[in-house]
């Protein structure tokens, strides 16, 4: 029996802006139903690999495939519908309504009667119904993110793409949807990607996690093993959240 | 009184609907330019600041200027089409107003579209991107609703300068509301400006007002708002097209000759004058009054306009270009024969009298003093205090005054015009500059001083036909001398004076009635 093709999958691609290499042969295969967090500092090409999936960003060499196809064929709109995004600034379109704004991929693809998927999509993000005929600028950072998300996820996408989608957000409204967020992959048998610069955020919500750095992969395994890594980079990443564990834990002990 | 604003209110329907016009034209010429460079701007940044800087210096041009530039510009581009493909470019009316105005609104119309456009965060930009919008989508329903409020603002204020500058077009003979300030203005008659004023202040409040409840409809999604914006644009062009049309004159005027007249008072009652002579021929008559000194030649070689009057000593500077003083026959005779040949005019008649330059004094003063002539003047001048026009410094004639007879005044004032007769009036000046067919002369009892050894330039009233109409000679010479000075002076004090103002075509059917 053959295996299924990969949901996302990079065959050694090298993006340059210039004379910078952002991305450098990375070779990448993401199984259908994984949560991939992708970190490693600033400038390491993290947003640069995410953005590659929905070819917002294309590849100076090599080949990205989406669940087999290779997205440098056919028409990018038609691949972005199909693939849920969500980014850190959210970028709600301030002149929509929540609703407007939630049915937007559906209604590029031409579906109708979106008020109950509507409906739906707020309560699986946890708001209020009666938020539909809001406008963004009536809502908190934290609803926005959840607008968001659902927005994200409205035509049932395969693949979710979130580029720190949580990033501007207080520390408990964090913690929360982030919870929210692992129940929906589970629930919504998404594949998920995520980029996050918190190595915290990433080691508790995925599966495996993904590092980093000067664009090429130093590390790439569970979260158990990246914590054992000793590559400098990783090692780099957690001395930070690890001292403040550690502070906390002797603070609370 | 009355008479006065029905006068002024009869001249408004054809005028708005020219200046609706002109303006609707000038301000969709400056979208259709600005939407394509706007583009260019948003993808190449290294256009932006070239685009709104060039679109910068082009505003700080004033826009009569900028009318008046367009003159010669598409003079010169007609003749080289007329050569090289046989087709002529009008250098007069719609065209130049055209340009020039759609050229004044590009900035704040590049300004609104880029800044509108730039302001986009970029994380809207990059989701509408992200879930899948096409280019045009992104643009049609993401970057231009959030941008209309910019875009709109500059949108109105292009149309507010376009209504405000379209004034000014008819310097270059284009019919507006500017035609009644500028007539006021020439004619003291204020009812004619206020009138052009309210009107063309009124047209642009009422645009903007609808502009702006349309760019409300638009930002906050209230269908009604925005069409009760359009509902209001609407009906205000078909009000005044259908005025227009209620009180156009039924006749159809095809081919009509078109009279021209420079911008002051003596100019709107010859034109009248001649228009009336014609008319009672049978001819189909136009006037195009209001038309700037230099432009008025041009535009008869040109046959943007058929016939009108010039001053001798005028032509003699501006299109033979001679700065020399000559006798009064020489110029008349050297004019006769150079003017065909240079420019297929034809002098149809020498009306009979003289706009020249002359000192004045009051008649009391002349008499106490004994001066009759600019050579009494001499002896004494350091003694007396001259206020001259605001050109006359400037001009060949008071550099030749100076050199005959030797004058020099205690003080020497520039003013404008009205300003300079107050300052004889009220004792701030004792000599000033006149010209003698200035209808104040006889009103206010000056004695115009005489010339003996020839200093100034002779300015007879000349009859000037175009090329086109080489006939119209033989229909307007009985013109030929026809007009003395003491009528034509009273004419245009009918027209000047404050109280008992009479129009100028009631002053032109006076004269008329006095010519033999």
């Amino acid at each position: 029996m053959a295996t299924p093709a990969p949901m996302l999958e990079y065959a050694d691609v090298s993006v340059r802006r210039g004379t910078a290499t952002l991305l450098e042969n990375i070779t990448l295969a993401i199984p259908t139903g994984s949560f991939v967090a992708l970190t490693g500092s600033s400038g390491a090409g993290k947003t640069t690999l995410l953005r590659l999936a929905n070819r917002l960003v294309t590849a100076d060499t090599g080949e990205v495939r989406v669940a087999g196809k290779n997205v440098a064929a056919g028409d990018p709109a038609t691949l972005r519908r199909g693939i849920g995004y969500a980014i850190q600034g959210v970028g709600l379109f301030p002149h929509w309504t929540i609703a407007e704004n939630v049915a937007a991929v559906p209604r590029l693809l031409g579906h109708t009667g979106l008020a109950a998927r509507v409906a739906e999509l707020l309560e699986l993000v946890e708001l209020p119904r009666d938020f539909a005929a809001r406008y963004p600028r009536q809502l908190s950072g934290g609803q926005a993110s959840r607008v968001g998300l659902a927005r994200a996820l409205a035509a049932k996408p395969p693949l979710l793409l979130l580029d720190e989608p949580f990033g501007a957000l207080d520390p408990e409204t964090r913690a929360n949807l982030g919870d929210r967020l692992v129940a929906l992959h589970r629930e919504q048998n998404l594949t998920t990607l995520m980029v996050t610069h918190d190595l915290a955020d990433a080691l508790l919500r995925a599966d495996r996690v993904i590092v980093l750095d000067k664009g090429r992969i130093v590390a790439d395994a569970a979260p158990a093993g990246i914590v054992a890594s000793d590559h400098p980079a990783v090692r780099a990443l957690i001395a930070s959240p690890l001292a403040q564990a550690r502070r906390l834990a002797d603070l609370l002990a | 009184m009355n008479e006065q604003w029905s006068r002024a209110f009869a001249m408004l329907p054809d005028r708005l609907a020219a200046h609706l016009g002109v303006s609707a034209a000038a301000l969709a010429l400056a979208i259709l330019i600005a939407v394509p460079l706007g583009m260019l701007a948003i993808s190449r940044p290294a256009w932006k600041t070239a685009l709104i800087s060039t679109a910068g210096i082009l505003q700080t041009i004033p826009a009569l200027a900028l009318l008046a530039l367009f003159y010669p510009l598409l003079l010169l581009l007609g003749g080289l089409t007329q050569r090289f493909a046989g087709f002529g470019i009008p250098a007069l009316g719609l065209l130049p107003s055209l340009l020039a105005l759609s050229l004044y609104a590009l900035l704040p119309l590049l300004r609104g579209g880029i800044d509108g456009l730039g302001s986009i965060p970029p994380e809207i930009l990059d989701s509408a991107d992200g879930i899948g919008m096409t280019r045009r989508q992104r643009l049609l329903q993401v970057e231009l609703p959030i941008a209309a409020p910019i875009v709109m603002g500059g949108l109105r204020t292009a149309a507010v300068w376009t209504i405000g500058a379209a004034t000014l077009a008819t310097t270059v003979g284009q019919k507006s509301l500017g035609d009644l300030i500028f007539a006021g203005l020439q004619l003291e008659d204020w009812t004619l400006v206020v009138t052009g004023c309210l009107a063309a202040a009124g047209l642009a409040i009422l645009v903007d007002s609808a502009l702006a409840n349309a760019e409300t409809g638009l930002k906050e999604r209230r269908i009604n708002k925005g069409l009760s914006g359009l509902v209001l644009l609407t009906a205000l062009v078909a009000g005044i097209i259908g005025w227009h049309l209620a009180t156009r004159p039924s006749a159809t005027q095809t081919a009509a000759i078109v009279v021209g007249a420079k911008n002051f008072s003596e100019q709107y009652i010859l034109a009248e004058l001649i228009a009336d002579r014609l008319r009672a021929q049978g001819l189909p008559v136009t006037i195009r009054s209001g038309l700037g000194s230099a432009v008025a030649f041009r535009a008869l070689a040109a046959g943007d306009i058929d016939v009108y009057v010039d001053y001798s000593g005028t032509l003699w500077d501006n299109v033979l270009g001679r700065k020399d003083i000559v006798p009064r026959s020489q110029m008349l005779a050297t004019l006769r024969s150079e003017l065909p040949t240079r420019a297929k005019v034809e002098v149809a008649a020498s009306l009979g009298f003289e706009n020249a330059y002359a000192l004045a004094m009051k008649r009391t003063d002349a008499t106490r003093l004994g001066i009759t002539s600019l050579a009494d003047l001499t002896a004494h001048a350091s003694q007396l205090r001259l206020a001259t026009d605001i050109e006359f410094q400037q001009r060949p004639e008071w550099a030749s005054l100076q050199k005959t007879y030797g004058l020099k005044f205690k003080t020497l004032t520039a003013y404008t015009p009205t300003l300079m007769v107050r300052a004889l009036g009220g004792g701030d000046a004792d000599v000033i500059t006149a010209f003698s067919s200035d209808g104040r002369i006889a009103a206010d009892d000056l004695v115009l001083l005489t010339d003996p050894r020839g200093a100034l330039p002779a300015y007879d009233a000349l009859l000037l036909v175009g090329p086109h109409r080489p006939d119209l000679t033989a229909k307007l010479d009985n013109l030929q001398n026809a007009i003395p000075v003491e009528k034509m002076r009273q004419a245009n004090w009918q027209a000047d004076r404050d109280t008992d103002k009479q129009t100028p075509q009631q002053a032109a059917k006076w004269l008329a009635k006095q010519l033999k």
